[in-house]
């Protein structure tokens, strides 16, 4: 969809080029995330790609046109746009300004309401709004207005510069969620520019790391960047919670799980004792097929008795089955008993253990 | 008390004002007229001057001083130099009013333009808009509160300056004030003194507080609070 091909960029006056023979493929309807420390170029190859910045050599070319064919205003209404400021227009509505591309490429008034419409309930936009000016909104709203009027004339190709940069990090994650779902809805091809890695992992399908002067270091999926680095400068960019970021990329749904030390509610201190020698643990869960009711101490069941004789205590930390192996690990060390239960809705599926995720980190 | 109201008496005579209230009414719309016209020939050559001051950078700084050396001459000062070229016209009265005018004015359009955030710029590029359409739909909307500004400083400056030409002939309310001062010992003098003077400033105010209204007619955004 987007391809660049030895791009160079030397801006005037300065000596060594901001990006420097960049080759990068982008696929239709993947996103693809920029990342690099400050120098990198991120921007300056965003910027190329809409022609905001021309490059120095090379070329680029967007749906299969060389974006020089086209005249630099008239390329750019056909990309969608989304810089960390936002940017709208002040002196204009809401609704004028997500109606900006379409006014410049003269819809007519009915086809622009519509499409506004379609807009409102896309990118999941209060309708009071669109009456209000810029600076009656708050961050997250002027977020979403900014992503709503990108996306306004229905372009293929949505370029984000540091999007989420602006907004508070409990904003920011809710957009940042936003934008996925949009995107399996979309299935735009997006380039997203931004510094912070956990971003990159997060959003993008691949992610193209950068270093100072525009230098391409690693261009693959997270998982395998992470599985992987390419080199020292990624390693570090990575940072040393790399296994732990990585944890993120892997669905529980993906590991085998245990049943673990389930007994039922009528089990003998007998069957408890063997039950907890075998996993090593001083306590029991409770629950049979499908279900799990909770989990007592092994101190409080009497030598002769029943495990019902013992106070029930819930699972406290409950997992979904879509969840992934990070917040696994959140649950397990932040639960009494160091496991974490997994469940699909109700039904109980099994257990994860700090071993059993200690042994995706160093696969 | 009584000495107060027989020296004000003394001082302001209704009498004179009922005799001359046609005077008055012409002198007020000759004060208007001279005011309108330099503000609209000020704005028209503020507005050129401007542009090229924002096309070619390296312009504004030879404009702004030129304009402002204009702005220091002295009125008295500047209506003598004229008078030998253009005579006692209209036209001299204007040529030294509208030079008041063209620092405030240009000063205010160039910053209202600069001083537009550099996002909204970059994003305005980002959606396609072009050069000249950015400049008239984006930047020059948004440069209006202060392009405004400039029009009512220049404007209440305009209508004190208007009296000065009084000295060349015209001089709208100023009339009443340089024959007050002429006379100014009896109550008749005084009376035309207080009664160019009151006027000069209602004028003013008046002109002000209409402007301001447009101000906000014009620019909706700007007046709404911020949320959050």
């Amino acid at each position: 969809m987007i391809e660049l091909r030895d791009v160079t960029k030397t801006f005037p006056g300065t000596d060594s080029p901001a990006v420097h023979r960049l080759n990068l493929t982008i696929n239709k309807g993947e996103i693809v995330v920029l990342v690099g420390p400050s120098g990198c170029g991120k921007t300056t190859t965003l910027r190329m790609i809409n022609r905001l910045v021309e490059p120095t050599s090379g070329s680029i070319v967007v749906g299969g046109t060389d974006i020089n064919d086209l005249a630099g205003h008239e390329l750019r209404r056909g990309i969608g746009y989304v810089i960390q400021q936002i940017g709208l227009f002040p002196h204009r509505t809401v609704r004028q300004n997500i109606a900006t591309v379409p006014s410049l490429l003269g819809w007519d008034d009915t086809r622009i309401s519509e499409r506004i419409d379609e807009l409102v309930d896309i990118v999941d936009i209060d309708t009071e709004l669109l009456d209000r000016y810029p600076s009656e909104l708050s961050g997250g709203q002027r977020q979403r207005i900014g992503v709503a009027r990108a996306l306004a004339a229905d372009p293929t190709v949505l370029l984000m510069d540091e999007p989420f940069g602006a907004v508070d990090p409990i904003v920011r994650a809710r957009l940042q969620e936003g934008l996925l779902t949009l995107q399996q809805r979309l299935q735009k091809t997006i380039v997203l520019v931004t510094h912070d890695i956990d971003e990159a992992i997060l959003l993008g399908d691949r992610v193209a790391i950068l270093n100072v002067g525009g230098h391409l270091e690693q261009y693959d999926t997270p998982a395998e960047i992470l599985r992987s680095p390419a080199n020292d400068f990624v390693a570090d960019f990575l940072g040393s919670d790399r296994g732990i970021k990585r944890l993120s990329l892997i669905p529980i749904s993906d590991i085998p799980l245990d049943v673990g030390p389930v007994v039922s509610f009528d089990a003998s201190r007998a069957e408890v004792d063997r039950v907890m020698a075998e996993f090593g643990i001083d306590w029991i869960a409770i629950g049979s097929s499908g279900r799990l009711d909770g989990w007592v101490l092994a101190s409080e069941i009497p030598a002769s008795g029943k495990v019902s004789d013992a106070t029930l205590r819930p699972f406290e930390t409950r997992l979904d089955i879509s969840d992934d192996l990070k917040q696994a690990l959140d649950a397990v060390v932040s639960s009494h008993t160091s496991v974490a239960a997994v469940f699909d809705g109700e039904h109980y599926l099994g257990m994860l253990t700090m071993e059993t995720i200690s042994r995706e980190i160093i696969q | 008390m009584t000495v107060f109201a027989q020296s004000a008496s003394g001082i302001f005579q209704w009498s004179w004002v009922q005799r001359n209230l046609d005077a008055i009414w012409d002198r007020t719309l000759e004060h208007v007229y001279l005011t309108a016209v330099a503000i609209g020939v000020g704005f028209v050559i503020s507005l050129g001057l401007s542009l090229v001051a924002l096309r070619w950078r390296r312009a504004y700084q030879p404009i702004t001083l030129v304009t402002g050396l204009l702005y220091t001459i002295p009125s008295l000062a500047l209506f003598a130099f004229l008078v030998p070229v253009t005579g006692l016209s209209v036209l001299t009265a204007e040529i030294g009013l509208v030079s008041y005018t063209l620092l405030i004015l240009i000063r205010n359009m160039v910053t209202g333009i600069n001083e537009i955030p550099s996002d909204v710029i970059e994003s305005a590029d980002g959606m396609g808009y072009t050069r000249s359409r950015r400049f008239w739909e984006i930047e020059v909307p948004l440069a209006m509160p202060v392009i405004i500004t400039g029009i009512r400083i220049a404007t209440v400056t305009v209508i004190g300056l208007v009296t000065v030409t009084s000295l060349i002939g015209l001089g709208g309310l100023g009339f009443f004030i340089l024959r007050g001062l002429q006379t100014f010992s009896s109550p008749i003098g005084t009376t035309q003194i207080i009664v160019g003077t009151a006027l000069s400033v209602f004028l003013a105010v008046a002109a002000d507080l209409s402007l301001s209204g447009i101000q906000r007619l014009l620019t909706p955004w700007a007046s709404r609070k911020e949320a959050k």
